[in-house]
């Protein structure tokens, strides 16, 4: 039993797995992952599709405003940037996957990039409502650049497909979402383990401190900025082929908001926390729609009555983790896992 | 008996107490029901769920398709379109269902390549004139001329009226409509319709959305010499864009959709709503036609001490229509997806009683309907003062 920190190199301390066994469990939890399809139906195959979707942009998120602390309600227009660029790639130009989603990733990155310069000057509320503006830019110019992206109608985009293999249905894109879900979700740990990653924290910290210390603030600004929107624009590519049809509806802003409620339930700076927060603000009102649902239709009177309760629930569920867990679940993740380090000795 | 023998025996009379069930479960009819009970369009969506509900309630009450009961597994997307399409997911495949009622623009264009690929008929409350182009969305119903027909009607009234009223060369009209795919879907029509009727469309003016104040649209119209102005947004809106013009004190004799038009824009404009026009597809709650009785009883029985509007006699019809083709599926043998649209487009002049106009569907035409009923808001009651036919042509048809 492990009943402390044993760590005696530096290649140590920064180890990923601190002991074999969450390794075995992480690995054993992948393949579980992997041959979870064949036994899911349709309609849980498209919300696992949908979380995943949501882990990725929500550790894009994370990345700026979680480890940087540049607050950002872009992430809807992000997701909406690499939606729209693989509409035109795959749809149009009739590119395979392989080609499209990179592209949109990269499409998204350097428009993140210009809407990130505001962050030189401002921080705060003032970068938030800088954010905001970018996200009516970009919805304003989906829902009028008629001929690329169908207006305010929409627009279909074909099954994806590379070399022969077309991901017609939701098992399908599963198989595409997933792996790249782990990838990014294993690059983006990874960052925070390089000077770069290093770089956004102090940033995030102290950014009068990080440019004494010979951080480069605005460079290291900008970069956070086209690595998140990376993310999120491979979200949104994702997203496009898992959705088929997006239309500027799609894109809300309540989105951004609901992705910001993402990082703050889960955790802020933290992999884990995007992971957290991105299933439970998916599937909580998955859940609601459930239980109200069945209520619903066994007495088809009280649907009406029964429906809005989630909303208020919805509310009430994100109100108490804030007052009882204000670190996010990853804080409560980690307090469940020093527990068990050390049961039966804990106290 | 040997223990084997008794426990076949215990089986077989256990199936046999059980098969009562499952021929009642065989004699169900799914339906699915796409809704929005709580998001953006809650407010006309609340009670056209309603009016879906009851009249669900009523067709099982009164014998069923041919003696089966529709089970109307129904749940609400809060128009929010992942949600629509995750619901539709289930609805299709795990609960089988043979056809969707579903609900506006939203989820409809969202679904619209799924349920043709799926074969899943889907009545929707989305009017939108594509939709009733077969060779393009083949699975897609709705119960009301399209946007588009309603607009061209409205402009005719609007030519009559300018003509009664002695005025000189073509009325000048504007349109005012939201910046999305509801708002937008009969504007180009409307222009080109101006065009050959004689109606000048001078101003288009967007409304943003949610949006709290119309004062500068309005001046602009204000400027163009505007007579006629239609509102192509919901109530809410329209009521706004009300207020704001009597507060500019113009003279502007303002229309307004299936949306925008109904007994709750009396309820929340109030005096500002008099004289308005507007497109109803649907009867007002309580016109004298012989198929209101049954929605009045079934709305005094389950709603007891709420208003009924046109958007519960809406959801109403909506069950009349899609039930009958229920019952031409099931006397056909064909209760599923393709034979439920052939059914549909069995329809030909099919009455809902006075509900709405008489609907008729073929194979390569869903245009249900080619008369525009405009109703007028006078002394606080909705007053039809005419209807209005536009021809079936080929020209027009998805435009």
């Amino acid at each position: 039993m492990r009943c402390g920190d044993f760590r005696q190199s530096y290649a140590e301390d920064m180890s990923l797995f601190d002991s074999p066994l969450p390794r075995v469990l992480l690995a054993g939890l992948l393949a579980f992952l992997l041959v979870l399809p064949q036994f899911s139906t349709t309609y849980w195959l498209d919300v696992l599709n949908r979380i995943f979707i949501a882990i990725i942009a929500a550790a894009g998120l994370n990345v700026v405003t979680g480890y940087t602390g540049l607050i950002s309600l872009g992430t809807a227009a992000f997701l909406a940037v690499g939606a729209f660029t693989t509409a035109a790639l795959a749809g149009k130009a009739g590119l395979p996957f392989v080609v499209v989603i990179p592209l949109s990733g990269l499409l998204t990155a350097m428009i993140g990039l210009v809407f990130g310069i505001p962050s030189l000057r401002l921080k705060g509320l003032y970068l938030a409502v800088a954010t905001l503006a970018a996200h009516y830019i970009v919805e304003f110019t989906v829902s009028h650049w008629d001929h690329m992206t169908g207006g305010v109608n929409g627009i279909s985009i074909p099954a994806a497909q590379f070399a022969g293999i077309v991901l017609k249905d939701d098992r399908g894109i599963y198989y595409l979402i997933y792996p790249i879900m782990v990838g990014l979700l294993f690059f983006t740990k990874n960052l925070f383990r390089t000077k770069t990653g290093k770089a956004f924290v102090a940033i995030r910290d102290q950014d009068i401190s990080a440019e004494v210390m010979g951080v480069d603030v605005f460079r290291y600004k900008l970069l956070s900025f086209a690595i998140s929107s990376f993310l999120i624009g491979v979200a949104g590519s994702l997203l496009a082929y898992q959705a088929r049809i997006i239309s500027p509806e799609n894109f809300p802003i309540t989105l951004a908001i609901d992705y910001l409620g993402m990082v703050i339930i889960g955790g802020l700076g933290s992999i884990v926390g995007s992971i957290f927060g991105a299933i439970f603000i998916t599937l909580l009102p998955e859940m609601l729609r459930l239980a109200t649902d069945a209520l619903g239709n066994q007495w088809p009177g009280l649907m009406v009555i029964v429906a809005p309760i989630k909303t208020g629930v919805f509310g009430l569920v994100v109100i108490l983790f804030l007052i009882f867990e204000p670190d996010g679940m990853a804080a409560r993740w980690n307090h469940i896992k020093a527990y068990w380090k050390l049961y039966p000795f804990s106290y | 008996m040997t223990p084997r023998k008794s426990l076949v025996a215990i089986v077989a009379s256990a199936l046999a107490a059980l098969s009562p069930s499952w021929a009642s479960a065989q004699q169900e009819i799914k339906v699915g029901g796409i809704f929005d009970l709580t998001g953006v369009t809650s407010d006309v969506g609340k009670p056209f769920a309603q009016g879906v509900q009851d009249a669900v309630v009523w067709v099982n009450e009164n014998g069923g398709i041919n003696g089966k009961k529709i089970k109307l597994i129904g749940a609400d997307y809060a128009y929010k379109i992942d949600q629509a399409r995750a619901l539709y997911k289930k609805l299709v495949n795990d609960d089988k269902v043979v056809m969707i009622q579903g609900w506006g623009t939203g989820d409809t264009e969202a679904l619209k390549d799924f349920v043709g690929q799926d074969k899943v008929p889907y009545f929707s409350a989305s009017f939108s004139a594509p939709l009733t182009v077969p060779s393009k969305f083949p699975y897609n119903f709705f119960v009301a001329p399209t946007y588009s027909d309603q607009l061209r009607s409205w402009m005719d009234w609007v030519k009559q009226d300018y003509a009664k009223s002695g005025g000189k060369g073509n009325p000048k009209v504007a349109f005012m409509y939201g910046d999305n795919a509801y708002g937008k879907s009969p504007i180009a029509a409307g222009k080109k319709y101006g065009g050959v009727i004689g109606v000048d469309v001078v101003d288009e003016a967007v409304l943003p959305p949610n949006f709290q104040d119309a004062t500068s649209q309005l001046l602009t119209m204000k400027q163009k010499g505007v007579q006629y102005a239609y509102i192509n947004v919901t109530t809410t809106g329209v009521s706004l864009v009300l207020r704001d013009a009597k507060k500019l004190g113009m003279d502007v004799k303002f229309g307004s959709n299936p949306y925008g038009f109904s007994e709750s824009l009396v309820a929340v404009a109030g005096p500002l709503a008099e004289g308005v026009t507007g497109v109803m597809p649907h009867v007002p709650y309580g016109t004298p036609v012989p198929g209101m009785k049954n929605v009045m009883a079934m709305h005094d029985k389950l709603r007891a001490g709420e208003k009924g509007d046109a958007m519960y006699v809406r959801g109403y019809t909506y069950v009349m229509v899609w039930s009958e083709a229920l019952k031409r599926a099931d006397k056909a043998g064909q209760l599923n997806g393709p034979g439920v649209k052939a059914a549909a487009e069995t329809l030909a002049d099919f009455s809902t009683g006075g509900l709405s106009q008489s609907v008729t569907y073929t194979p390569t035409d869903h245009r249900p309907t080619m008369t525009t009923s405009i109703y007028q808001v006078q002394g606080g009651k909705l007053v039809k003062i005419g209807d209005y036919i536009m021809p079936r042509t080929a020209e027009w048809f998805g435009l």
